[in-house]
């Protein structure tokens, strides 16, 4: 679909000379130029130098304490080995872990904070978060079962505020959520649950 | 060393990969002034701008041992503030769902050309929230960035077809909404 | 060029652009039928000056639950209405206009989660000078649950008096309504509340477990 003057983009774009295209191109592109020059002073306001060299600064926690809160948290590990290899494989494996970047924090911005969801359906092959986070897109925050004991759960990193949403089970079924404290009429006959997401840093 | 004597790129990447965390200042002050502008064209404020342009600069430091090519230092920055600014809009395209915002306090000493101009700036801001975030980056690395298609390649990862075809339909769209503004 | 200026010139020939949505989501996720009545209704927003984002999420959530498309328009119908309302209500309230998105919809949140008009109106005269946001729905949580509109109304605003601020105007809410789950009456545990004001515990963190595996909506596949 392009019912605009091809020299509109071809002189934008650099590949023709401004000055050869009809006025009323050129006026356009002068209104875009406008528009774009608007947007191209750099907003007021403080460095974000001391937050990031503060941030950076901060002193990563050591081994010693990477390895005590590995061994406080449950780790299923089953090898048959020869005994006098498993003392060595554990400490091997322990190492991989420490090195392993596989369970990051992630990073929240200040105006950020986590949602946390659960549900019980027993049976599911899938269960998913939809709502206005994620603009009703189906499929885009799924929650895990990893017990397979049939409770769902996910956590989602949001900017803080409040949001509707519905859990849909086996891509299809759309649930709202039973232990959620505030829901609200959707318009359509069902119930949203709303969460709200407050700053992880309080 | 450029002819101003200040270190180059690759220089500053060197230093700070040689255990200079420090730096990394400069690296920041050279470029975010950029990536804010970038970022605010993104998001539509400078509160998120900071935000994002803050996370991406700690990400960027924390990654920066696998930058393959140091010259190619500018494109890797916006290349993460892209990314993160996209994550954003993929949560929350607007901040009209935010909990809780200060109730506008009329300043005496904005002018009315200021006022106008915060008018203006916030006509062609709602106009560009109404893109994709994908025509929305590329409008805004092409004509406010001013980066090459080569470049925005780059960044994005995409193709510059395809790059060029956002850009065509980002402008198309943004005339139509300023003009029925 | 000022752009107050070039807004006046002759509009490129664009017909086809014109009947191209603004909001790209609705051309994907909507049923065709329904797209030009809700793109009509966004740009009437607009025209007020109003938040379209609600309007759009709405149209989108109705697209997702595969509704008709005529039940689409009216539920986007429906929350235009409720806009207009809550900007209505602000002004009734003495906020001085341009109310910002943010209170508007703050303000037709609570409305639709049940809090009555003046109830909303009164709170929001009382905050005059900070944002209503978690003070509303901390008013709504306790209305939900069935407290009085007037007693839940009177327990956030005395806290906000008493320098809670924010977020931690829902913990208010909370402890009310722990108290009446461990059997108090509503009068009881707004009492009970009311007495320990300021002190309200603040809500527990997320479980480390929960934080570490947190991801956002959609964390590009190739970010560095």
């Amino acid at each position: 679909m392009s019912p605009v003057d091809p020299r509109f983009h071809q002189a934008l774009d650099g590949d023709i000379a401004r000055e050869g295209v009809p006025p009323e191109v050129r006026r356009a592109m002068e209104r875009l130029d406008a528009a774009a020059a608007l947007l191209a002073v750099v907003p007021t306001g403080a460095s974000v130098e001391a937050r990031v060299m503060a941030e950076i600064r901060r002193p990563v926690p050591s081994r010693a304490r990477r390895l005590v809160r590995w061994l406080a948290t449950p780790h299923a590990i089953r090898l048959r080995v020869r005994p006098a290899w498993s003392l060595a494989l554990a400490a091997v494996a322990a190492l991989l872990t420490l090195l392993s970047e596989g369970d990051i924090e992630p990073e929240l911005g200040g105006q950020e904070g986590i949602a946390q969801f659960v549900g019980r359906f027993p049976g599911a092959r899938s269960v998913h978060v939809v709502g206005s986070f994620n603009d009703w897109r189906a499929g885009t925050i799924p929650l895990e079962d990893r017990d397979h004991d049939g409770v769902w759960r996910g956590a989602v990193v949001l900017p803080v505020g409040a949001y509707e949403y519905m859990f849909v089970v086996d891509g299809e079924r759309w649930v709202p959520d039973h232990l959620a404290d505030r829901s609200v009429d959707d318009d359509f006959g069902r119930e949203n649950s709303i969460v709200i997401v407050r700053a992880a840093g309080r | 060393m450029d002819v101003r004597g200040d270190p180059s790129d690759p220089e500053v990447v060197a230093r700070v990969l040689g255990g200079d965390q420090e730096a990394f200042g400069l690296i920041i002050r050279r470029y975010e002034a950029d990536l804010l502008r970038f970022a605010a064209g993104m998001l539509g404020s400078r509160d998120a701008a900071e935000d994002a342009v803050a996370e991406s600069l700690v990400r960027a430091y924390r990654h920066l041992g696998g930058l393959n090519a140091p010259a190619r230092l500018r494109t890797w920055l916006y290349r993460i503030v892209a990314n993160r600014c996209k994550s954003h809009l993929a949560r929350r395209p607007a901040r009209e769902l935010s909990l809780d915002e200060a109730p506008p306090v009329a300043d005496p000493a904005d002018t009315e050309a200021s006022l106008e101009r915060a008018e203006q700036v916030a006509l062609v801001q709602r106009a560009l929230a109404e893109l994709s975030p994908e025509k929305r980056e590329a409008f805004v690395l092409k004509h406010v960035e001013g980066l090459s298609y080569q470049e925005m390649a780059a960044v994005t990862g995409e193709r510059i077809p395809t790059l060029k075809m956002r850009v065509h339909r980002a402008r198309e769209a943004l005339l139509q909404a300023l003009e029925d503004a | 060029m000022r752009l107050g200026r070039a807004l006046a010139l002759l509009a490129l020939p664009v017909a086809a652009a014109a009947q191209s949505l603004r909001d790209d989501r609705l051309a994907e996720r909507l049923p065709a039928a329904a797209i030009p009545a809700v793109d009509s209704l966004v740009q009437q927003a607009r025209a007020e000056r109003l938040p379209t984002e609600p309007l759009v999420q709405k149209a989108l959530e109705g697209g997702a639950k595969r509704v008709a498309a005529e039940r689409i328009v009216v539920a986007v119908q429906r929350s235009l209405t409720q806009l207009r309302d809550a900007r209505a209500l602000l002004a009734r309230a003495g906020d001085a206009p341009p109310a910002t998105a943010a209170e508007v919809t703050g303000v037709s949140a609570a409305l639709k989660r049940g809090v009555p008009a003046p109830v909303v109106e009164q709170v929001v005269a009382a905050l005059p000078s900070q944002p209503r946001g978690s003070a509303l729905h901390a008013v709504a949580d306790l209305v939900t649950h069935g407290f009085q509109p007037d007693s839940s109304a009177a327990l956030i605003l005395e806290a906000a008096r008493d320098g809670l601020r924010g977020e931690r105007l829902l913990d208010v809410s909370t402890a009310a309504l722990h108290e009446v789950q461990r059997g108090h009456t509503r009068a009881e545990a707004l009492a009970l509340v009311r007495a320990r004001l300021p002190d309200v515990p603040a809500a527990p963190k997320p479980a480390r477990a929960s934080v570490v595996r947190a991801r956002r909506p959609s964390e590009p596949p190739h970010e560095p």
